[in-house]
This record gives structure tokens, C-alpha cells and sequence, in this order.
């Protein structure tokens, strides 16, 4: 067996709507139909006992080795703690080859997984040792390495069920919910409105404590100390028992509370010492309260202890510690609801201040300290006490977020009990901490645990918003581009800033930020990422969906202009229309519930999609009474088509029309493949609720020129003879060109066509067999990239396609585009059409234009 | 006993508006002792000497009015209290803090003087009096004074104590618009305007400025990506983690390439434009040492750039300046660099200069730099020999009005992407003024806190508004930087007063905070119930983000010793003259100096605000003039001529008719109250409130745009209500 290519599908695509890992997977003959009834599963059950049942693509049928690693990758993910559930392998046409698909979690995980399942099949087949424990904690580790942190992860779990879109900007925990101008950002518990003043602010205690004083807030009276005579003379005005801590500290570090004596004054100062600037301020009693505050709200609340063990009286302190870190709740990091307690020399300098070391055994029921402070990270424990705070307190708490000016803050209290004001029981606000950590609210040790990462996301996306832009994909064989542009150019008319990709390149907001072909997910997640975009227009090519899959989970609208007889089949085990259909169908599958499929009612192979739509339909076509059109007219759903040279779009009894000489993109309807193009756009901008007068307005304003869509449909007068160019490459394209231009009076006819290598032969030949029913005139050549085609082939091909051509008469072929275009040109007069079929859509649009403008600089002069 | 001494009694901080003027003044009461029978005229060589050690004194206009005017003081004779007070001035001028405001008078008795200075901060003013004594002494005495000592101390001990020179920029901007402003700490973070309505700024930070974005500006790498992912043009490169790489990395991208650290701030470990192996191995250690990641990029053509970007607009855009040498075949560079580089009155050591010194030993660039031509510090370069020293670093031209639209608008895109509000965005390009694709130019870097001194002294171009820019950001034309703020004073009748007025802004749905005697209150809830008319805890009610109101009542005890707790009030109210009685420990003997005193209650009023003055005081009532705000008049009756008068020119009066309290403006009038309601007869039987207060607090409420239905029922509830105070 050999794994070939591997590639993660990042977004929902032709297998499900899971990120999954695909493999190219090929299997030996005696490798193929193996299980059941094959040592291999005995001696795999054997190493790997937890792997799930192996079954054939249907179950009942035999399975093959690559059956076998795409359940491994599967169960080694699920061993490792991963969530998934899907996999497939499907057999491609090629005997032998398999596609594995795997979901994955974690893209490094599933990736691991494959590799190590791999491996393990290698050491069935080879019978020799595999270690699965060492597999299973290298995924796990990394698991927990890549996947985001409880804190984050609580807030982005928050915006999956409100239905917001997410994405992590670094392997860290920044993550970017919304799209576009929606988008917002938070890096664990801080959000992008967390102000870094306040951040600064909450840094620095005594400033801190000077503002909450100002607020009203009850604060430990103290302030900084400029040396150890300082301190201990404010300690002296303050009063015993103080605290001693480092000016600007975090986690507690170098902290020591309840001071009652110059002695164990002088250690402490020592200690917060070595972490800057020392403050003493007055001991508060009572326990520590951890409160957090999300916007202006309390959403939760923890009694934090410090690491502790209780004595028995047998054990010693180290055997003690041992017991409670044996809990199987207690992990290593940051993970699990509590954390190991740590038996280090800080835990023993702290078991030295109540006169005991490791060895020692405690009376029964004495508690041990095991550290200064209360945080989780060192062992400590936090209980739930959400519901107790009382109001005042909630309230004060409030204020001294706000004072600081943090929008998510944990708010240090230190109080006897959070039933009753702090004012009453001398409780204060010691601190306000910036990116709080959340795991103590979301499982505390003891007591419920709080969404707060809904808090948060409830803070972020307030009113029920959920980030999202409308998203309007388009797929097809032929109109794409055009397509794109005009929705997009709809969209601009309702005054929204507008992204869109397509295979001429990427543009926001009417800048091009990117050239090439961006037809793929890459470009439409930038899109996604750009601060500037209110809607989005996308161009879904195969090529993108194939290697990567979509860069949405949903569009808002799905767009699927033709599928005509198809266009590249043949490629990466695309072979059949209906390969071609399942595959391009799939923005109809993740069109939103809320969302319309626009659907081409004339194109079997489109209408049928209808079926898989989540969302509602609209369903276009010249032809009002194109029998699925109608069906859907009549059920009173949403239709666009043509009547009486009018656009009507109808839904039940109500209807719109714009006359298609208001269109110039249609030439008053002439054009067909041009209207259709219309009608789609139209229902798309109607989908998304444009007003009709900015449609209205938007398609007379929309031409067709090299600068609004170039390479499609473009018109030219060159001395009195009709010049258009277009992008068309497949038989549907020139058919469609060919009806167009029927269209358009002329005398002689002319055409200049290349064939692209990457077709089949069949689809080259019927290109020229297409035109040589039209066309008087056929100039050949060959275009810039043959892929992997010889010399003269592509040619020949075309040559073929035009043996015993209806009304072609003269054929020439010429070398380069150029050469051809001129070739062209010199055979024309006024009155004829030329139809330039281009293949580098800029470079030959520029050379095109060059030669028109010449002749008018003649006419001029 | 005869003495000719300088001695202080006593120095006061004067923290707000004072009976001087406005702003915080030092107020030192001296006892100048038989010094009365020497003004300056009658000391021989006193005034050569003094102007010897402060030759800057011919600038002071004094009450001359022209430069020279103090001299011609000087010469005609004047006591050492008025020399003291315009030799502190100058101290502090020429040690960098701008004052001009200052005054001596006599307090009364023989010898004793009040000298007054502005201060921008106590610590320093002190320490600048206490050398103004001593020089004045010196002088007299004709002893040596070491002013050159004394300004350096005070100079340095202002570089640490006040606000640095941009967040001064745009306090100042701020200031012309009438803005307040506190300082919040003993660095750089201000609050602008009062309250529920204050906006805060640490140097070039603003309250919006996000944390997040913060993090992704210094995170270099993570910056780019998501620059380029929306377009804006950025240079292509790798993060690198041995020397190898890193030439492995420059290979790839090709050369020339810069090398850098990821996580680097300013220009430290930066290296520019390497085309061989061994120079880009040796950046590679150099921004390693950085202590982060390190990065390889195309190294991009053209000058460098610092466009400052302000709430989503290019304000103001600098060129870096390339240091260089040429040798004359003698000097090292090192000398060369001394004598044509730093000999530049640019250049220093502090903040204040433009231009950095260029050492060697702190530019390691630099010395990279030189190495990359063959030199170091000691070679000597040939004649006429070309030696650039350093490219980073120095940003002093301003080229604001040569920036490119499109320029401009991709360096805001860049600053909204990182998602950054105020951004120095750095960008290489060749010429500003050209679009950045064609040429080839891209932003290297978007910077958070961007310093905002080389666009107010640029070496060369003009200084730009960046401070009014970044107050604009902060406050649109829409906004409104203060809270209502109510000021009362009088010998009595002021608590009562304070207390309803304030029940009265609760009850239009405020947060409203009160400084009284009785205590410093919030809302429903006393926060401390002593000393709530001190400076110190009635200003802790325009810290408080939530006030959105607030009321102080102030006596002329307060107002002598500390100044008022705010700048400016909408309304100003004054029940009664004080009397001076009790005040003789600050030198107030008699009650006429007291409407000199209350005045600063009226100095203080808006422009849009109110006075709300006791009619039947004349003493009181002639205070009006010195509002620049309309003026309320009260009284107990609506016959009182002043009453009668004001009303006849419009103005708005408050009185009692018989058991009605009327408002009325002219013609109209409004019978607000009546006090045969069992509830206002109770209040004033149980003299919760007297029948004076009732007419101050009816009329500031009016003032304060509370409906009348409101006030009436705000009447009769107070005091009743539970929690009410």
C-alpha cells in the first residue's frame, strides 16, 4: 500500500461538511477486497483492539487496505480524545486507487494520525512491533498542544451554537469571529475592545487601587514602599496583619499575606523584592473570591483555597500530596478542571513557615498550605459561588471594571463571605486582573460550572447578531465570471462595500488586491478577512473546492449558472457530468437554512440540486414556461425569467420587471448566455434583499468592456467590422457564443480559436465542429500552455473537429496569439464579425484595444 | 531684632481655580523682614548681578506690559517677594516647564507677602521657589549662586515629573477646545474631560486603542500576514532560526534582503539591505541577541516613511533621514561622525531633540553598516569618500503634504487591519508622492503608541496638529467632554442646597456624585462621611466613570487653601458673602476681601452655564459680572427691585409669592412649588431645608434643564424616600 497525496479539506466539501484529511491511497492486488477473512484484521484487532468495525465502501462489501487506514486514522483520533465520527473511502476508476477521507479536529492531529496509521499497517503486513501508546500520546500531546485552551475554547464553542464563523489568526489563541467588516477578534479572555490602557492600569496595583477609591470601590488601604524602613513604617501606620507583594506581579508571584511580625515581615519584603517595586497594603480576612465581569455584568464567581492537604495523622505531607495529586481530575496543564499540586521548593519554604517538612506527619485534620496564593495553575481548588454574591457586591465589583475600564476582567475580592456587602465585613477589592483565566468558572473544582464563554460571545455579538456578511457564491461551467461581477456590481448599488474573487483576481471595495486566477478558498477567505467588506461575491471554481474545500461553512446564497456538458473533465477523478455536478453542488449543500439556491431550471443537471438544498430555491430561465420553472412559479416560490423582452421576477402573485433594453450587458436580449447571466445575478441580489430600484439601477449601469469584464463578451469596432473577444474554452461557451452572435447581422464571419491541452479530445474536436456551422473563416492556433500535449497535437484536434464543416470554407493556423490576432484582422472589412476566442485574457485584451485605437487614431488624423 | 532675610511661612499648593487665576499655582507666604526697607533701587549692583545670573529676565513684560518691563521694575525699584516670583518663572522656564502666570502681594501685616507662581507640577515649583529665594538672597548679598547647577536639577527633575512632550501636545489640544484634563498617575496617562464622559490617553495610546491589536503590531510576522492577506502591499520573507536559513531564506526570496528580529521594537537588530552570505549570517546574530524570533524580507527600495495615522486618516507623514559621512582622509569616522553628524543642533541626547546622537556604541546597526563598506570607528576614509552611517531610525522630514491618496489610504487600511486606532505606520518607497504597487513600495511595519515628537519638531517641513488631531479622535464636534458640574458657596444655606440639587440630578436618572460637608456621596450611597469638601476626595467624583453628574459645595476655606476641585461648572451658585471670621490664619482680616475671595465661584462659570446668585446679597448679587455664563437671581420675593430688574431684561428669575416658589423669565413664569403641600410644609418645618435653599436648588435645577413636574415631586420626596440622604 502507498499513500500518494494527502491534502486537508479546511472547509465543508465534496465528502462532508467536516474538515477532513484526504489521502490518495493505492493498494497492491492482494491488498484490494482482504477483510474479512484476512490474517490482517486478526493481527491488527491484536495491536489495535479499539479500532472500529471494517467494512467495504457498503457495508457487506469486502474491504481493502486503504478501508483499513482510513478506520485506523479514524479510531487512532477518537483514542486520542478527538471528536470525530466521519470517514470514507471510495474506490476511483483506476483500479487500485483509493480516496481516503478522514475527519479531523486539528489539522496536525489528523495529519499525525494518518501517519501513524500507516505505520501501523505496515507493521501488521510486516508483523513486527508497533507501539500504540506511543502513538496515542504523541496525539494526544499534540492535541493539546494545537487545540485551543479551555478559556478560548469555551468562547469560540459560545459562537459555533449562535451560528458565528470563526478562524484562528495564529497558532496561539487569537481567534476571528465574524467576517469582513463583522469581524471581531479575542485572544483568549480579552476581546478587541479590551482597551491596553486598561490592561496597563490593571497592572499597576496601586493605581488600580487609587482609581477604585475613586470609584467608591472598598480597596486595602497601602501604598508602595521605597525600602524595607518604608515599608515596614507603612506597615506600622497601616496596622498588622499585612500583606507584602511586588508592585507589578501576576499569578501571585512573591506574594506573602497575613504578616504579623518584623520577621516574617523582612522574608516577605525580600521575596517581592526580587519582582520589583514592593506594596504593603492591609490584610483583609476572610477567603479569596474570584468574580469575573463580562461588559457590565457579574456572570460568575469562585472561592478560591490555596494548594492544601489535610493531615491524618499516619501520613506523612509528601505521602499526602501524592494522594490528592492521584485524583485523576487533577492534570498536568492547564487542560483538566484542577491541576497537580506542586511539591516544589516554594511548597517547601511554605510548609517551613508552619514549622514542617516533607517528612513530617500532621495531626488529624490539620490543613497544610502548600502555597501562598489560590491559583489553579499550582494546584489550588475553586468552588462555584455564582449564586451567593449579593448585589452590593456584584455592583462594586461592576464599578471597578468599569473604573479600570477592562470589558473582561476577574475581579480579586477578598472577603468573608460574598452573601453580604463588603462594607459590612471589611472585604475589599484587591485586584483587577486583564484576560482572566476561565477554566475555574467553566469547571470549577467544586460546584457548577458557567458559560462564560456565552457571556462573552453575548458581550461581543450583542442583539442576536452572528458576524456573518451575506456570502454569495457562484459555480457553473460557463458565465461564472460575469455572473460575479454584475451580483457584485448589484451589491454595490445597495451601497455595500463589496468583496470579490474570480479568476481575474481579488477586489474589495472596487480595488484589486490580488491578480490571477483567485478563484480558490485562499482568496476568499482573505476576502473574509478584509476589515472592509460588507458582502462577498465568490467565484468557486473545482479546482479550489477540490484541494481545498470551501471557505465558508455557509453561504447566504449559492449560485449555480450551468453545467452545460461540462468543462475539464477528466481531471483528479472528476470523469463524468455527474462527478462534475456532485462536486460543483456542493455550495448548494451549505447554502444557509435561511439562505436561496439560485438554480439554472433550463440545466437538468442543475435544476436537480434543488433537491439538496438546505435553504430555499430560486430557479431562472429564458423561457417562462420551461417546465421546472413554471412547477415552481406555480407553487409560488421564487423565479426569474424573460417575457416580452422584460426581466420578471416573480414570486406568487407579486412580480418585478425591468425591460432588457434597460440591460446593455443583454444587447435588448440578444445575447442569450448574457441574460441567463442576468437572471441569476438578478435572484441573487433579490436574495439578499437589494431593493429593486438599486437592481434596476445597477444592471443599466453595468457594461461589459475589457475594464467591467474582461475576456467576456467583449465588443469592439475595428474599421466597420464587428470584433468581440471572449474567454470561451468548452462546447457549452461556444455554443452559447455561436446563438449570440447568430444574433448579430454580418457579412463574412471569421474566428480565431486555440484549444487549451487539459481538455479531452472529444471536447477539443467539438469546439471547431461547433463553429464550422457558423463561421466562414477559421484562424487556429496554438495556445501559450499545451499541458503536456506535443507539439501540433491540440491543432490537429481542432483541425479534426472542422473536417466537413457545414460553412466554414477557408482554415489557416498560425503560431501565437498575436500572429493570429493580425492574421485575423488584415482578412476582415467593414461589415464582417470577428469572433477572437483569447487565451491570455489581459495580454490579448491590451493588443486588441492597441489595434482598435490605432485605426481611430487614423480617423482622427 | 533687625533681619534682612527671606523666610518662608508657609507654601500652599493651590490644586484648581483659586483666587489668583484658573490653573494651579504654588502660593508661598513670605516674611521678607527689614528686606522692606531695600527694593531693588536702593541695593547697589543688586539688579547688574540678578540679571547677570538670569539674563533670560529682560523677557518679562511684567506690568510694564513690554519686553524689559520687569528691568525697568527692577530699576524703579521693587521688593524681593515680586523679584522672587519672576525668578522662579524664569527658573522654570529655562528648566523646560512654560509658565507665565505669577503675583506678589502684600498679605498686611509689615513684611509678609504672598508670592504666587503657576506650577505644572508642586514638586518641581517647590524645589524652583526654594532656589528663587536663594538666588534673590545670593544677589543681595552679592554671594556666587550655581544657576547652571540649579536649572540642570530642575531640568531633569521636570523630564521625570511632568507630562513628556507628546501626551503635552495633546493635553494642550485638548485645552483649546476647553477640554479638562487630570493627570492620573505620576507618568503619562491623562484623563480628558470629566466623568461618565472622559476619554483617556497614556503617551499615544488612547482608551480605544485595543489591547489585541497592540499584541498583533509587535507580533512583525503575524502583522504582515494579515496585511497581505487584504491586499496592502508588504515585503515577502520568512522567520529563520540559524544563520543557514537564514541565507537559505534570502536565497529564496532574493537579494538584497533585510534581516530583523520578530518581536523587535524600534530599529534595534534591524540590518538592511544584505547581498552576501556573511553580511546576512552576522545580522542573523545580531537579531537574534534581540532575544526573539528572527526574520529574513526582500529588502524594499526607496527611503523610509512614518505616516501617523489618526482615528482612520493620515495626519501627518515624516521621510527618514540617512545619515552620512564624508572623509577628508585625516579624521576617523568616528570623528567624522562628531564633527558632521552630531554637530548638528538637531541632535541630542533627550527626548526634546529631533534628531538621536549618533554613538557608535548604542547603534550597532550602525557598526554593522561601516563594516559592510570595510570600516569601523577608526578607519580613516579617503578624501571626498562617501560613508553611510545610518539609514533607520531618524524620521525627522516631514513630507505630510506629499503623501499619495492611495498611499494614505492603504497605510489607514493597514492600521484598521491590525485594528490599531492611533498607528505610526512605517513604509519603504521611493517617492511618497506616486502610488505604492507601481513603484514597488510596501509597509513594513505598524506600530502602536507611535511617538508623536518628530511630527510636532520636525527637522525640517512644518510641525503638524497631530495633538488637535488626536483630541478630534477622541472628541468629534458631537461630543461632549464635561458632565454637569454644580458649584456652590455662601455662609450658609450651602449643604442643604448641595444635598437637593443633587436628589434632583439622581431623580432625572444621573449618576450623580455630591462633595459636601456632610461627606462625599454617589448616587444613593455615602462613600465617606467626613472631609468631603477636600480637594483630593471631591475630585474623586470626575475621575468616577460612571458620574455623570456632579455638585461641590465649596467655602471660602476650601477655596483659599486648596482651589476648587474642577476647572469649570455649568452652574455656579452663591447663597450668602461668606465672612472672614475663622479665616485670619490665611491672612484674611477683614470681610471686604471677601467678595475678592468668592468671586473665583463666578470666574469659574461656562460660557453656556449658569450663576445662580442670592438677589437680596448685594455684595453677592455684583458678583455677576465676573460670569461669562446668564445669571438666575433669587429671592424671597418677586418685589425686590434687582428681581424686578432682571426680569425686565429677560433674565430668569426665582422667588416666593406668598406660599407659591415661581420660576419665571420675562413674562412667563412657572409656579413650581406651593408650600402648603403637607409634604414641603414638613420638610420645611422639620428645617430639612429652609426656604432659601429651596429657591438655590429650584433655580440651579432649572438651570440644569430638569423638567418642573420633576422638581416638584423631587421636593417633596426628599429626605423621605429610603436611602435618601
Amino acid at each position: 500500500m502507498e499513500v500518494s497525496r494527502i491534502r486537508a479539506l479546511r472547509g465543508p466539501n465534496l465528502w462532508s461538511r467536516q474538515t477532513s484529511i484526504e489521502a490518495i491511497v493505492s493498494c497492491e492486488p492482494q491488498e484490494r477486497a482482504m477483510i474479512p477473512g484476512n490474517e490482517f484484521e486478526k493481527q491488527l484487532r491484536r495491536i489495535f483492539p479499539a479500532v472500529g468495525p471494517l467494512e467495504g465502501t457498503r457495508p457487506g462489501e469486502p474491504a481493502s487496505m486503504a478501508h483499513a487506514l482510513e478506520k485506523i486514522t479514524l479510531s487512532l483520533q477518537n483514542q486520542a480524545g478527538c471528536q470525530v465520527t466521519f470517514s470514507r473511502t471510495t474506490a476511483t476508476e483506476e483500479e487500485g486507487i483509493y480516496q481516503v477521507v478522514v475527519q479531523y479536529t486539528e489539522e496536525a492531529v489528523g495529519r499525525l494520525a494518518l501517519s501513524w496509521a500507516e505505520k501501523l499497517c505496515q507493521a501488521v503486513q510486516l508483523q513486527s512491533t508497533f507501539d500504540l501508546n506511543q502513538a496515542l500520546s504523541e496525539l494526544r500531546d499534540l492535541d493539546e498542544d494545537v487545540r485551543l485552551g479551555p478559556s478560548t475554547g469555551s468562547i469560540v464553542d459560545a459562537a459555533v451554537l449562535k451560528g458565528i464563523p470563526y478562524r484562528r489568526l495564529t497558532e496561539g489563541s487569537m481567534v476571528q469571529f465574524g467576517w469582513g467588516s463583522k469581524q471581531r477578534r479575542i485572544q483568549a479572555a480579552e476581546t478587541d475592545t479590551t482597551s491596553a490602557i486598561a490592561e496597563s492600569i490593571a497592572q499597576d496595583k496601586d493605581l488600580t487601587k487609587s482609581l477604585l477609591l475613586a470609584a467608591g470601590v472598598p480597596v486595602p488601604i497601602g501604598r508602595p514602599a521605597k525600602d524595607l524602613e518604608d515599608a515596614w513604617q507603612i506597615a506600622q501606620n497601616i496596622g498588622l496583619p499585612v500583606v507584602v507583594k511586588p508592585q507589578d506581579g501576576n499569578q501571585g508571584k512573591g506574594v506573602t499575606v497575613n504578616i504579623v511580625d518584623r520577621d516574617l515581615f523582612n522574608q516577605a519584603y525580600e521575596t517581592a523584592a526580587r519582582y520589583g517595586e514592593v506594596l504593603v497594603e492591609k490584610f483583609l480576612p476572610g477567603s479569596d473570591y474570584r468574580l469575573l465581569v463580562v461588559g457590565n455584568k457579574l456572570v460568575a464567581a469562585a472561592r478560591r483555597e490555596p494548594p492544601l492537604v489535610v493531615g491524618d495523622g499516619t501520613h506523612t505531607v509528601k505521602e499526602l500530596v501524592d494522594k490528592v495529586n492521584a485524583d485523576p481530575r487533577r492534570g498536568d496543564g492547564h487542560s483538566t478542571s484542577l491541576t497537580k499540586i506542586k511539591f516544589d521548593n516554594i511548597a517547601i519554604g511554605r510548609l517551613k513557615l508552619q514549622d514542617l517538612e516533607p517528612n513530617s506527619v500532621p495531626e488529624k485534620g490539620r490543613r497544610v498550605i502548600l502555597r501562598n496564593n489560590a491559583n489553579l495553575s499550582t494546584g489550588g481548588t475553586a468552588t462555584d459561588v455564582t449564586d451567593d454574591v449579593h448585589a452590593e457586591v456584584a455592583a462594586r465589583v461592576v464599578a471597578a471594571a468599569q473604573m479600570v475600564g477592562v470589558d473582561i476582567c476577574g475581579v480579586d475580592v477578598v472577603c468573608e463571605s460574598v452573601l453580604k456587602p463588603l462594607e459590612e465585613q471589611n472585604g475589599g477589592v484587591v485586584e483587577v486582573n486583564a484576560a482572566p483565566g476561565l477554566r475555574m468558572h467553566i469547571s470549577p473544582s467544586f460546584g457548577k460550572g458557567r458559560n462564560v464563554g456565552k457571556a462573552v460571545i453575548d458581550h461581543m455579538f450583542p442583539n442576536g447578531d452572528n458576524g456573518r456578511i451575506p456570502i454569495i457564491a457562484v459555480t457553473g461551467t460557463n458565465g461564472k465570471t460575469t455572473t460575479v461581477r454584475l451580483t457584485a456590481h448589484l451589491l454595490k448599488a445597495n451601497h455595500l462595500r463589496v468583496g470579490m474573487t474570480n479568476t481575474d483576481g481579488v477586489y474589495v471595495n472596487g480595488r484589486q488586491i490580488d491578480d490571477g486566477d483567485c478563484s480558490g478558498p485562499r482568496s476568499a477567505r482573505n476576502v473574509l478577512m478584509h476589515p472592509d467588506v460588507d458582502a462577498a461575491v465568490f467565484e468557486t471554481a473545482r479546482g479550489g473546492l477540490l484541494r481545498e474545500g470551501l471557505a465558508f461553512d455557509r453561504c447566504q446564497v449559492a449560485i449555480v449558472t450551468n453545467m452545460g456538458s461540462g468543462d475539464h473533465l477528466g481531471l483528479n477523478y472528476i470523469t463524468t457530468l455527474e462527478d462534475l455536478s456532485v462536486l460543483k453542488r456542493v455550495i448548494v449543500l451549505n447554502v444557509a437554512p435561511d439562505g436561496m439556491a439560485v438554480l439554472n431550471a433550463a440545466d437538468p443537471q442543475v435544476a436537480m440540486m434543488a433537491n439538496m438544498c438546505p435553504g430555499n430555491v430560486t430557479f431562472f430561465a429564458l423561457d417562462p414556461h420551461q417546465p421546472v420553472l413554471a412547477t415552481h412559479r406555480a407553487q409560488g416560490k421564487r423565479v426569474v425569467y424573460t417575457e416580452n423582452g422584460n426581466i420578471v421576477a416573480q414570486q406568487g402573485k407579486k412580480s418585478f420587471r425591468i425591460p432588457l433594453s434597460d440591460v446593455p450587458l443583454t444587447r435588448q436580449g440578444q445575447i442569450g448566455f448574457q441574460t441567463e447571466n442576468v437572471l441569476a445575478a438578478v435572484a441573487a441580489a433579490w436574495a439578499v434583499n437589494v431593493p429593486w430600484e438599486n437592481i434596476a439601477q445597477g444592471l443599466s449601469t453595468f457594461i461589459s468592456d475589457i475594464q467591467g469584464v474582461p475576456g467576456r463578451f467583449n465588443v469592439f469596432d475595428y474599421k466597420g467590422a464587428t470584433l468581440i473577444a471572449d474567454y470561451g474554452h468548452n462546447p457549452d461557451a461556444i455554443q452559447a457564443l455561436v446563438h449570440a452572435v447568430d444574433n448579430m447581422p454580418a457579412q463574412k464571419r471569421v474566428v480565431v480559436i486555440s484549444g487549451a491541452g487539459d481538455r479531452r479530445d472529444q471536447d477539443i474536436r467539438d469546439q471547431t465542429q461547433i463553429l464550422g456551422t457558423a463561421f466562414d473563416e477559421v484562424i487556429l492556433y496554438q495556445d501559450a500552455c499545451q499541458r503536456g500535449r506535443s507539439d501540433g497535437e491540440v491543432i490537429q484536434l481542432l483541425r479534426e473537429g472542422l473536417a466537413g464543416a457545414a460553412r466554414t470554407t477557408h482554415v489557416q493556423d498560425i503560431q501565437g496569439e498575436f500572429n493570429a490576432i493580425d492574421t485575423a484582422l488584415a482578412r476582415l472589412s467593414a461589415g464582417d464579425l470577428c469572433l477572437i476566442l483569447i487565451d491570455q485574457v489581459e495580454a490579448a485584451l491590451a493588443y486588441i484595444q492597441g489595434k482598435v485605437n490605432e485605426t481611430q487614431l487614423t480617423l482622427s488624423k | 531684632m533687625s533681619s534682612k532675610d527671606i523666610k518662608f511661612i508657609r507654601i500652599t499648593h493651590l490644586k484648581g481655580p483659586n483666587i489668583w487665576t484658573y490653573r494651579p499655582v504654588l502660593e508661598a507666604w513670605i516674611d521678607i523682614g527689614d528686606l522692606e526697607d531695600c527694593p531693588s533701587n536702593v541695593l547697589p549692583g543688586f539688579n547688574e548681578r540678578l540679571q547677570e545670573m538670569l539674563p533670560g529676565l529682560i523677557e518679562h513684560r511684567c506690568s510694564v506690559g513690554e519686553r524689559g518691563g520687569f528691568l525697568q521694575r527692577l530699576v524703579e525699584g521693587t521688593w524681593p517677594g515680586h523679584i522672587m516670583e519672576h525668578v522662579a518663572l524664569e527658573l522654570q522656564n529655562r528648566a523646560g516647564m512654560q509658565t507665565g502666570f505669577g503675583k506678589a502681594r502684600e498679605a498686611g501685616p509689615r513684611g509678609i507677602y504672598k508670592v504666587v507662581i503657576r506650577t505644572r507640577n508642586e514638586t518641581v515649583s517647590r524645589v524652583a521657589i526654594q532656589a528663587a529665594r536663594d538666588l534673590v538672597m545670593a544677589a543681595i548679598e552679592n554671594r556666587p549662586y550655581p544657576v547652571k547647577e540649579v536649572i540642570a536639577n530642575l531640568t531633569q527633575m521636570v523630564d521625570r515629573l511632568c507630562i513628556g512632550p507628546s501626551t503635552a501636545c495633546i493635553v494642550d489640544a485638548a485645552a483649546d477646545r476647553n477640554i479638562p484634563a487630570i493627570r492620573l498617575n505620576d507618568g503619562n496617562l491623562v484623563q480628558l474631560g470629566y466623568g461618565a464622559n472622559q476619554r483617556r490617553i497614556w503617551t499615544a495610546e488612547t482608551d480605544q486603542t485595543s489591547a489585541i491589536a497592540e499584541g498583533v503590531s509587535k507580533d512583525k510576522d503575524l502583522t504582515k500576514s494579515l496585511l497581505a492577506n487584504c491586499g496592502v502591499p508588504v515585503p515577502e520573507g520568512r522567520n529563520v532560526s540559524s544563520p543557514a536559513e537564514a541565507w537559505e531564506a534570502a536565497q529564496e526570496i532574493g537579494l538584497p534582503v533585510c534581516v530583523k528580529p520578530v518581536d523587535g521594537n524600534h530599529a534595534r537588530g534591524v540590518s538592511l539591505e544584505l547581498r552576501t552570505q556573511s553580511e546576512i549570517e552576522a545580522a542573523y546574530h545580531l537579531a537574534e541577541a534581540e532575544g526573539s524570533e528572527v526574520l529574513v524580507e526582500r529588502h524594499i527600495l526607496g527611503d523610509e516613511h512614518r505616516l501617523l495615522v489618526v482615528g482612520g486618516k493620515v495626519v501627518a507623514a515624516n521621510k527618514g533621514e540617512v545619515a552620512s559621512i564624508v572623509g577628508d582622509g585625516i579624521h576617523t569616522v568616528e570623528e567624522l561622525i562628531e564633527s558632521q553628524i552630531n554637530s548638528d543642533p538637531r541632535r541630542g541626547e533627550e527626548e526634546d531633540f529631533p534628531l538621536d546622537t549618533v554613538r557608535l556604541k548604542d547603534h550597532t546597526t550602525a557598526v554593522l553598516e561601516l563594516k559592510r563598506q570595510g570600516l569601523t570607528g577608526q578607519s580613516v576614509p579617503e578624501k571626498d569618500r562617501h560613508v553611510l552611517v545610518m539609514r533607520t531610525g531618524n524620521m525627522a522630514m516631514d513630507v505630510t503634504d506629499l503623501v499619495h491618496p492611495d498611499v494614505a489610504e492603504l497605510a489607514a487600511l493597514a492600521a484598521r487591519i491590525v485594528g490599531l486606532d492611533i498607528a505610526g505606520v512605517d513604509l519603504v518607497a521611493q517617492d511618497i508622492s506616486k502610488p505604492m504597487k507601481a513603484q514597488g513600495a510596501a509597509i513594513v511595519e505598524v506600530n502602536a503608541g507611535p511617538g508623536l515628537l518628530m511630527h510636532l519638531k520636525p527637522a525640517s517641513g512644518s510641525p503638524r496638529p497631530v495633538g488637535q488631531a488626536i483630541a478630534a479622535h477622541l472628541f468629534d464636534e458631537n461630543s461632549e467632554p464635561r458632565i454637569p458640574v454644580v458649584g456652590i458657596i455662601g455662609q450658609e444655606n450651602t449643604t442643604g442646597t448641595s444635598h437637593l440639587i443633587a436628589w434632583l440630578l439622581h431623580l432625572q436618572g444621573l449618576q450623580t456624585g455630591l462633595s459636601s460637608a456632610k461627606g462625599l456621596f454617589l448616587g444613593q450611597r455615602c462613600l465617606q462621611a467626613q472631609s468631603g469638601m477636600e480637594w483630593e476626595s471631591a475630585q474623586r467624583l470626575l475621575i468616577n466613570r460612571s458620574v455623570q453628574a456632579a455638585v461641590f459645595e465649596t467655602t471660602a476655606r476650601h477655596l483659599l487653601a486648596e482651589g476648587l476641585p474642577y476647572d469649570r461648572c455649568q452652574v455656579g451658585v452663591i447663597t450668602s458673602m461668606p465672612k472672614a471670621a475663622g479665616l485670619e490664619d490665611l491672612y484674611i482680616q477683614s470681610d471686604e476681601q471677601m467678595p475678592n475671595v468668592v468671586r473665583t465661584q463666578m470666574d469659574v462659570v461656562l460660557s453656556q452655564g449658569m450663576a445662580v446668585l442670592n438677589a437680596e446679597d448685594d455684595e453677592v448679587a455684583n458678583l455677576a459680572q465676573y460670569c461669562d455664563g446668564e445669571v438666575t437671581y433669587f429671592a424671597s420675593s418677586e418685589d425686590h427691585p434687582r428681581i424686578v430688574q432682571h426680569r425686565s431684561e429677560n433674565g430668569r428669575v426665582v422667588f416666593w409669592r406668598k406660599n407659591h416658589l415661581v420660576l419665571a423669565q420675562g413674562p412667563q413664569e412657572i409656579e413650581a412649588l406651593n408650600r402648603h403641600l403637607p409634604a414641603i410644609d414638613k420638610l420645611l418645618k422639620n428645617q430639612h431645608l429652609n426656604c432659601t435653599e429651596v429657591l438655590a436648588a429650584c433655580a440651579s435645577a432649572w438651570a440644569l434643564g430638569i423638567q418642573t413636574d420633576l422638581i416638584r415631586a423631587g421636593i417633596k420626596s426628599f429626605g423621605q424616600s429610603p436611602g435618601a440622604h
